[in-house]
């Protein structure tokens, strides 16, 4: 499956790039667990279309840009989506056979990564407004076109690289810097060649001196025979032959997302530098706020809504529900002193002090009216304050009271602690649920 | 650097003294502020509309006005305040603008201070004091 739907098509010259009508194709890394609620939002947020999921990854088809893009809570990290394809065949095969196959997804269709690309500069050259002559690829010289990406670049560079998928690539480094001595003098050679091909004359207005850099992810059976440095390797070989693009390691203007698995072959190019994940309103995170959206999505949160989190550590869930539905009444509350200061700083940061307010009391004393709050969202820290027995019972006990009727309360638990709640539940004659 | 919120009045009106013994007697606290703070909240009829019903209206008033703040508030609700725009505008102000940085509130039926500082209200009671 290629990242073009059916009508999209590379632009001739003297056309200014497509504004995707069709949409693109994209996919997202999900965190586990939360693959059913990332379905939802990205049907909800941006009406996307042929929504599937495998496995830690979320596939879909829309037409939104990237602000709307960047708006996705609980995924982790946004790509455009170039292949997916079955998984490689490895067994009984030479490795020889197999690194073509893995060449194969550079080399077999080549177009396909031109119009990837095409349509991730058209992403960014829409966020960018940019006068139209300078988007129309005829007139664009080469030069130009790398301002565009650096430009885009500069904006971004201020943050800190997250640490992902560095251990891998800086084994890849030291192969890559190596093996792109090596190329040089080939280099030259293969450029004279490409200008012969028609078919690549569209890869030479576009590409000319796009810097890349690929990183891998193997698991299953090919991680048993093949390192990740090896297959990126490949896979950075066969894009320097077949489009003349340059590696960097360092700086490159695109990266290349390659991840083989015994259920899918996928390649995809990250549409941000930083992940999703990484939120640029949360200064010091408490719980993952991947998570932490997702509880609050699942409260209804309505206008006017009355909305408490009794043990709110740094408050992320709060920040997370206070950005998303600004429109209600949010309080925060915890024992330690250190907890508070650090979400009193969190709520500084992120400029949300007029939501939400900051409380010193316990979970277990709620100095609040039955009946006052509308939504309890919360994270218990089973194990590290809490007991099971007394503690729990008295816990879940002051919440109910609190809680309007028609309210909702979502916790994040721990295994064991769900599960002492499900034979208390079956126990406890009086026991009421909402 | 950005000065510090404080406790607002619509929330002030969901607290109540949770002191053993004190019961529904342990509302409305009483405030005592040594610092407040005025600050702009943008309006949104519609929360200032789902909220008055939520509030203990008579206790509202006299928080604000003990604060000073009382700005025309009527003491009394009216019929058809939800289509009210100057109405809801002053009861917006009263809620959300009104924020108490440095003080105490105090439980009414038991005397028991509660400090407020930095704009965080600290409500915590020590075992002998609580209610379970």
């Amino acid at each position: 499956m290629s990242a073009l739907a059916p009508e999209e098509r590379p632009p001739s010259p003297g056309e200014p790039p497509s504004p995707l009508p069709a949409g693109a194709r994209y996919f997202c890394t999900v965190g586990r667990g939360l693959e059913p609620f990332l379905t939802r939002e990205v049907g909800a947020r941006l009406a996307a279309t042929e929504v599937e999921y495998v496995s830690g990854k979320v596939f879909f088809t829309t037409n939104c840009g990237l602000t709307m893009l960047k708006q996705l809570k609980s995924a982790e990290r946004l790509f455009l989506l170039l292949k997916k394809q079955p998984p490689l065949f490895i067994s009984s095969r030479s490795k020889g056979k197999v690194f073509n196959e893995i060449q194969r997804l550079v080399t077999g269709d080549p177009l396909c990564w031109v119009r990837a690309v095409s349509i991730w500069r058209s992403l960014l050259e829409l966020e960018e407004n940019l006068p139209p002559e300078v988007a129309k690829p005829s007139k664009r010289k080469t030069g130009e076109n790398e301002n565009i990406i650096t430009k885009k670049l500069k904006i971004e560079q201020t943050r800190v690289m997250p640490g992902d998928t560095e251990c891998q690539l800086q084994k890849q480094k030291n192969d890559k810097i190596e093996e792109h001595k090596d190329l040089t003098t080939e280099k030259e050679n293969f450029q004279e060649e490409k200008s012969e091909n028609d078919g690549e004359k569209e890869v030479e207005h576009h590409q000319g001196k796009l810097t890349f850099r690929v990183s891998c992810r193997c698991s299953g059976t090919i991680a048993k025979t093949f390192t990740t440095e090896e297959v990126g390797r490949v896979i950075g070989i066969a894009l320097i032959k077949q489009f003349g693009w340059k590696a960097d390691l360092r700086n490159p203007s695109l990266e290349i997302f390659i991840h083989l698995n015994d259920i899918y072959s996928v390649v995809g190019i990250p549409v941000f530098r930083l992940p999703l994940a990484s939120r640029d309103y949360i200064k010091v995170a408490g719980l993952r706020s991947t998570i932490a959206w997702t509880i609050a999505s699942l409260a209804e949160i309505n206008v006017g809504a009355v909305v408490l989190d009794p043990m709110c550590g740094l408050g992320t869930i709060l920040l997370e529900a206070a950005k998303e539905w600004p429109n209600a009444s949010y309080l925060g509350a915890d024992v330690s002193d250190s907890q508070l200061l650090g979400a009193c700083d969190n709520l500084k940061s992120a400029g949300l002090m007029d939501r939400i307010e900051l409380f010193k009391f316990c979970v277990t004393e709620l100095p609040l009216h039955s009946e006052s709050v509308d939504v309890i969202i919360s994270d218990v820290p089973f194990g590290k304050k809490f007991k099971l027995g007394k503690d729990i019972k008295s816990i879940l006990h002051e919440m109910e009271r609190v809680l309007c009727v028609g309210g909702t309360i979502v916790l994040l638990l721990s295994e064991d602690l769900h599960k002492y709640l499900q034979d208390y539940k079956e126990s406890n004659i009086t026991w009421n649920s909402r | 650097m950005r000065a510090q919120a404080g406790m607002k009045l619509l929330t002030h009106n969901l607290l109540s003294s949770h002191v053993r013994g004190v019961g529904p007697r342990g509302f409305p606290l009483r405030i005592q502020a040594t610092e407040i703070r005025v600050s702009p909240v943008d309006f949104n009829p519609d929360f200032v509309t789902r909220m008055i019903p939520k509030m203990e209206w008579t206790a509202l008033v006299e928080a604000a006005e003990s604060l000073g703040h009382l700005s025309e508030l009527p003491r009394q609700l009216k019929e058809g305040y939800e289509k009210d725009e100057d109405f809801l505008r002053k009861v917006h102000h009263v809620l959300l603008e009104v924020e108490v940085v440095e003080g105490t509130l105090q439980c009414p039926e038991s005397g028991r201070l509660f400090p407020i500082s930095r704009g965080i209200p600290n409500m915590l009671l020590s075992d002998d004091e609580a209610t379970s």
